[in-house]
């Protein structure tokens, strides 16, 4: 447990030093800034809009931050070769995948806290000055989005885990976890879509259909995390809905990582 | 030394050729053939695909990028103001912004503000505060709006109430809206009418623009409810319609003909309603052809 956790320490710590996390700290400032600029072009629902831009740019940088620091500490260590000092030490591969993610769940914890500070910042700051504009607006919303956004930048990460068990270089692994988000946001629309296609007037076969129901089993369906909607407009969200997607959550990330462990274990390094 | 001012005039010449060639560029580029191919939006559901996540937010850039548009045509010279594929290219924007996020206000408000007075745009602007109405369901607004378009532009009285009923139930909705519906269901008053539903309207408007746009409507409407009291009046009195307008003036009945803010003029038909050359339209937004005639 201790090496587990002191691992995750040293991934979090070296997560922070990334230069990377610096950038999409500015990304993160630049949109909170643009959110004044936008929102002032808006005659109406003010508050939808500032909600819309502050979620979208939490959700955005975190997935920044996956992508090219979540995937870079993991690769780090095979690219560089310090993997071997690491496993040389009376340190499990199990301990060590899982320390990994551990530590990087907390980065991304850590970031999208702060830069929700940022966003949320913005947003408030609007609602100040346009308080007649904010109709609908409910924090509880909000702060339920951010929690959703969060566990769908922690699902992803442990893709980026599982894709990196087996691939050779980091930049294959970037590859794979954008086209599983691409695919894991689009699955249930596409799913709608070529299952009813007579709405947009187009033809498809019945493997495309099998095809795509296949992918929707196989890839995370991300777009269940997606309530910006909701939370812009202050629209209830069922509990059943915040369990079962919790529950989704909790299956797709434990067997994620688990087959990450798992690939892992059996890896020859060169 | 020598060196150094050389790479200083360089770069002062190369910043002024940058700054030259871009406004080249951007005023070429205004200038390139835009037509109606270019008015084609995505259907919706492969719209909400592409814009993965963040379909909200690109329900909000679709917005902007009519409003700005809209803007930007006040400037025009030519006429038509806007062309017909513009109307539907901006509906169209519209409408797919309203599929991405069916709950946001503002597409609404702008439509009906700004894209139903337009010619042939009415059924469009209608279907989408229908589908608005549907999402928004705590919102009395929007089913008041349609009672007007309903009322005044289609006159269909039947679905006009049953609008205004709709709306009547929702939280916050004015007594003018039960009040509305009862007096639409007794046929005439129609000017008189549509002048309540205005000004309803416009006390739910607070951005200047908009509020124009529906302030020149209730001027021109009481304008005509002016002149249709007087015509009442003439007929009380002399026992016959006016033969125009001005003979109400010459009896002394009216001062003087109320200004159309449309630009337009007042004028007596045979039957004794009052209308006007405009048609509560803009005259900057009609076809010349059509202003011809």
């Amino acid at each position: 447990m201790n090496a587990l956790w002191a691992i995750a320490m040293i991934t979090f710590k070296e997560g922070i030093r990334n230069r990377a996390i610096f950038g999409i700290l500015l990304l993160a400032l630049l949109l909170a800034a643009a959110n004044f600029f936008v929102s002032g072009m808006i005659m109406q629902e003010i508050g939808k809009v500032a909600v819309d831009i502050g979620l979208s740019s939490i959700s955005f940088s975190g997935l920044m931050l996956v992508l090219f620091v979540g995937i870079n500490l993991m690769a780090k260590d095979l690219d560089r070769r310090t993997i071997y000092m690491v496993l040389s030490r009376p340190i499990s591969r199990y301990q060590y995948i899982y320390g990994k993610f551990f530590g990087m769940t907390l980065l991304v914890l850590a970031s999208t806290a702060l830069v929700s500070l940022f966003s949320l910042g913005a947003v408030a700051l609007i609602k100040v000055g346009a308080q007649d504009f904010f109709p609908r607006f409910s924090w509880p919303s909000v702060f339920l989005a951010i929690v959703f956004i969060t566990l769908m930048l922690i699902l992803l990460t442990a893709l980026t885990f599982l894709f990196a068990s087996f691939t050779s270089t980091s930049f294959v692994t970037l590859i794979l976890t954008v086209v599983s988000y691409l695919i894991g946001q689009s699955t249930s629309g596409v799913r709608t879509l070529v299952e009813a296609p007579n709405v947009v007037g187009i033809k498809v076969s019945a493997f495309t259909v099998k095809l795509v129901q296949g992918a929707y089993y196989l890839f995370p369906n991300l777009s269940l995390f997606d309530i910006k909607t909701q939370a812009a407009h202050g629209l209830p969200v069922g509990a059943d809905y915040i369990l079962w997607t919790f529950l989704y959550w909790l299956l797709y990330t434990t067997l994620a990582i688990t087959f990450a462990a798992l690939i892992f274990r059996r890896r020859e390094f060169p | 030394m020598k060196s150094r001012l050389a790479a200083c005039v360089i770069l002062l010449a190369l910043a002024a050729g940058l700054f030259c060639t871009l406004n080249f560029a951007a005023s070429a580029h205004k200038n390139l053939p835009v037509d109606e191919s270019g008015a084609y939006v995505l259907p919706a559901p492969l719209l909400k695909i592409a814009s993965l996540e963040y379909s909200g937010l690109v329900s909000d850039l679709l917005f902007l990028r009519a409003t700005v548009f809209y803007g930007g045509t006040m400037e025009r010279v030519e006429r038509p103001r806007v062309k017909d594929w513009e109307w539907h290219w901006m509906i169209n924007l519209l409408d797919a912004a309203s599929e991405l996020d069916p709950y946001f206000y503002d597409l609404y408000y702008f439509a009906n503000a700004n894209i139903s007075p337009a010619p042939g745009m009415l059924p469009a602007v209608n279907s989408m505060l229908e589908k608005g109405s549907r999402y928004r369901d705590w919102d009395w607004i929007l089913p008041f709006y349609l009672g007007f378009n309903y009322y005044y532009q289609l006159q269909d009285n039947d679905k006009a109430v049953n609008f205004l009923m709709e709306g009547a139930k929702r939280p916050g909705a004015p007594t003018l809206l039960s009040t509305l519906a009862a007096r639409l269901a007794y046929r005439g008053k129609r000017t008189e009418n549509a002048i309540l539903f205005l000004q309803e309207i416009l006390r739910k408007t607070d951005d200047e623009d908009t509020q124009k746009v529906y302030k020149d409507r209730l001027g021109a409407l009481i304008g005509i409810y002016q002149l249709e009291k007087a015509v009442a009046l003439y007929r009380e009195r002399f026992g016959a319609l006016p033969l125009s307008l001005n003979d109400l003036l010459s009896q002394g009945i009216i001062q003087a003909l109320p200004v159309d803010p449309y630009g337009g003029r007042f004028y007596l038909e045979t039957d004794g309603s009052v209308k006007t050359t405009s048609n509560l339209v803009y005259a900057k937004d009609l076809n010349p052809e059509a202003e011809a005639k």
